[in-house]
């Protein structure tokens, strides 16, 4: 299988990849400061929540409400109102607070006794998926008060699920976030890498020098491309090491399958890659043609916004994006343990993808000029 | 005689509605030095891409080392090198780097190659370590080594095109001299240059202009051919207003009036208006007979009117 062509060119994109002290930096430090970074800034738990309510001294309630959502962690008090803020609707206008509770009139205690409560709850819904986590704590907070401080029922008895979180019990985002950081630093390195080493080829000439030896389509195709996925795997144990021992993720299932996964992604990858550069001809396309391809990859990927909260006629554009299958595998393999059925699945989606894009390079590539 | 080492008829090459290369015939005889001249764009280096195996012609007949398309583009490209006039070579990789890659692609014995490779970097007097990289080199020692890169597998066709864009001029000259070696080696060598003094040195040279082979013979011959009436070198005795130039350019008495510097070439239109006209001329230029240039073949060739 690796003949002598294969073998010159796997040593000279290694030679060149790795003789570039920036390259080296990008290739083997970047992914691992990048890995560390995003895995600590990157969550989706709502904290620092800037709370605001006005209410009487005397109201008991309304105090507590409020002690409980700053204590909780979750909130922060709203800086101290100055003149003018009377108007809640004014403090998140303003940006000075990102919810405000306002009590009925009389306060809320009084209210309470009177057995109608409406209390207001205004908050900032520029950003949807907070606002919805506050709604959801306030609820949670209004409700624990009523019933363990003011001694009252909750105002609509209704069923209590009972929640078993599993596989993440203390519900810790980067056991969440670190599989869809490792996804999106593999792709990065291997696609962007793969579609440079083509493209500056053509764009300095030396790709003509190239197919003017007798070499089979093939031999180029191959011997531009191995080498990437041999940089890929080289970058995984990197990051594997980070997510285990900063970030304490888990692998619990089979180390020999996490592999796997992966040779089979970082091929998939290079073959895009392979295929997007043969669309490029010079590196100003690429690197556009690599933002076309990773920007949706990584939105329909799952990393950010779960899949399921896409429309369903839009669920294809995640079938066929690698990094959602990726996504899956890792989180599948290194939290649950890994399935034996949904590897199967993922890695088979992925292998057809990448022989996909591989044979459509194949055809797009050609040993002569046009 | 023996088989032509290139052989081309009515080939022609069209990139959609552009036809670069239109219905050109000719043939290069082993070890011959061939060189090909035109302006930029005028289908040089598209020729030779498809006389390299590397771009399939759109029609025509090209056979190369015994070798046609019909044979598949490898076979052709077994046979011959190729140095294009942009890089080939990595200028972050070393010399042996470079050499290496290019013996792996061409599948070269390690053992022809360790011996073909001392050959060659004796042959062009190469100085530098091998492990010196190419970014480090000179623009000249850059082409040297390119050019053994392209006779690595002892081709026995070269093609160099312009391989001696810039390059100093004694670069050039040593170009030149491993050019006469390489072709008293026997092989053929076909090369592209805008300079005139290496056209002048190449056995024959071929004229292109807008696709078309506009003329082909030996530097002697294209002079002969292209000049038959005799020429002048013009030499103004008081400096002459544009207009009056321009009258000159158009004047009956000349076939061709070209600036050369501050004088002017120019060859008779004809025996009887040379005649009438000397006189006149003679009031204004010191006129002098001259054996025409390689360039005035070229400028009325390839760059005058139609």
């Amino acid at each position: 299988m690796i003949n002598r062509t294969l073998a010159a060119f796997i040593k000279k994109e290694l030679l060149q990849a790795l003789r570039d002290p920036r390259m080296k930096f990008i290739l083997f430090v970047a992914p691992i400061v990048q890995m560390t970074l995003f895995g600590v800034a990157l969550s989706n738990e709502v904290k620092n929540i800037r709370l605001a309510a006005r209410f009487d001294a005397k109201d008991m309630v309304m105090r507590q409400v409020y002690d409980r959502a700053i204590q909780g962690g979750w909130f922060v008090p709203a800086r101290a109102a100055g003149a003018g803020t009377d108007d809640p609707f004014e403090l998140i206008r303003s940006n000075r607070a990102d919810a405000v509770l306002v009590p009925p009139p009389g306060g809320f205690t009084r209210a309470l006794g009177r057995g109608g409560a409406p209390l207001q709850l205004l908050i900032d819904a520029t950003d949807v998926n907070q606002a919805q986590a506050v709604e959801a704590y306030l609820r949670a907070i209004i409700q624990d008060v009523l019933k363990d401080d003011a001694g009252l029922a909750p105002p609509a008895p209704t069923i209590r699920l009972d929640v078993r979180v599993l596989f993440n019990p203390s519900l810790n985002t980067s056991l969440f976030m670190v599989p869809g950081v490792m996804t999106m630093l593999m792709v990065l390195t291997t696609l962007v890498l793969t579609q440079i080493a083509i493209v500056r080829e053509k764009e300095l000439g030396t790709f003509e020098m190239l197919i003017s030896a007798p070499v089979s389509k093939a031999e180029v195709i191959f011997g531009k491309t191995l080498p990437y996925v041999i940089i890929g795997m080289a970058n995984l144990p990197l990051l594997l090491l980070v997510a285990v021992f900063v970030f304490h993720v888990p692998i619990r299932g089979s180390l020999a399958a996490l592999v796997l996964a992966t040779l089979v992604f970082v091929c998939t990858t290079v073959a895009m890659g392979t295929l997007i550069s043969t669309f490029c001809a010079n590196q100003q396309q690429a690197s556009m043609g690599g933002f076309l391809f990773i920007f949706p990859a990584i939105m329909f990927s799952g990393i950010i916004f779960p899949i399921e909260n896409m429309p369903a006629s839009l669920h294809w554009l995640s079938f066929i994006d690698p990094l959602a299958h990726y996504l899956t595998l890792l989180r599948n393999i290194m939290l649950k343990g890994g399935d034996a059925r949904t590897l199967a699945w993922h890695i088979g989606v992925l292998a057809v993808l990448a022989i996909a894009s591989g044979v459509a390079s194949f055809r797009r590539f050609h040993t002569t000029l046009s | 005689m023996s088989a032509p080492a290139v052989e081309t008829r009515d080939l022609v090459v069209r990139y959609g509605d552009f036809t670069a290369v239109d219905h050109i015939s000719f043939s290069v005889a082993p070890g011959e030095v061939f060189g090909f001249l035109g302006a930029n764009g005028a289908g040089k280096t598209t020729t030779i891409r498809v006389l390299c195996g590397l771009l399939r012609p759109s029609a025509g007949f090209v056979r190369v080392a015994g070798r046609g398309y019909e044979d598949g583009e490898r076979a052709i490209k077994a046979k011959v090198g190729y140095m294009s006039q942009r890089f080939t070579l990595y200028n972050d990789l070393t010399v042996a780097e470079n050499l290496d890659f290019i013996a792996g692609l061409r599948k070269l014995d390690p053992g022809y190659y360790a011996r073909r490779r001392r050959e060659l970097l004796e042959l062009i007097s190469f100085q530098k370590g091998l492990d010196a990289r190419v970014q480090d080199l000179s623009g000249g020692t850059k082409q040297q080594v390119s050019l053994a890169a392209a006779l690595l597998h002892d081709p026995e066709i070269v093609f160099l095109d312009e391989p001696t864009a810039g390059v100093t001029p004694a670069g050039r000259e040593r170009f030149w001299r491993l050019i006469r070696l390489v072709a008293g080696q026997g092989k053929t060598v076909f090369v592209t240059t805008h300079y005139m003094d290496e056209a002048e040195q190449c056995g024959r040279i071929g004229l292109m202009r807008d696709g078309r082979l506009v003329a082909l013979d030996s530097p002697a011959g294209l002079k002969k051919s292209v000049f038959p009436e005799p020429v002048f070198e013009f030499d103004p005795l008081r400096s002459l207003s544009s207009s009056e130039l321009s009258a000159y350019a158009a004047h009956e008495a000349f076939a061709f009036f070209e600036s050369y510097g501050p004088r002017f070439h120019a060859a008779a239109a004809g025996p009887e208006a040379w005649a009438r006209w000397a006189p006149e001329l003679e009031k204004v230029f010191r006129i002098r007979p001259i054996a025409p240039s390689l360039e005035d073949v070229f400028v009325r060739v390839v760059e005058g009117r139609p």
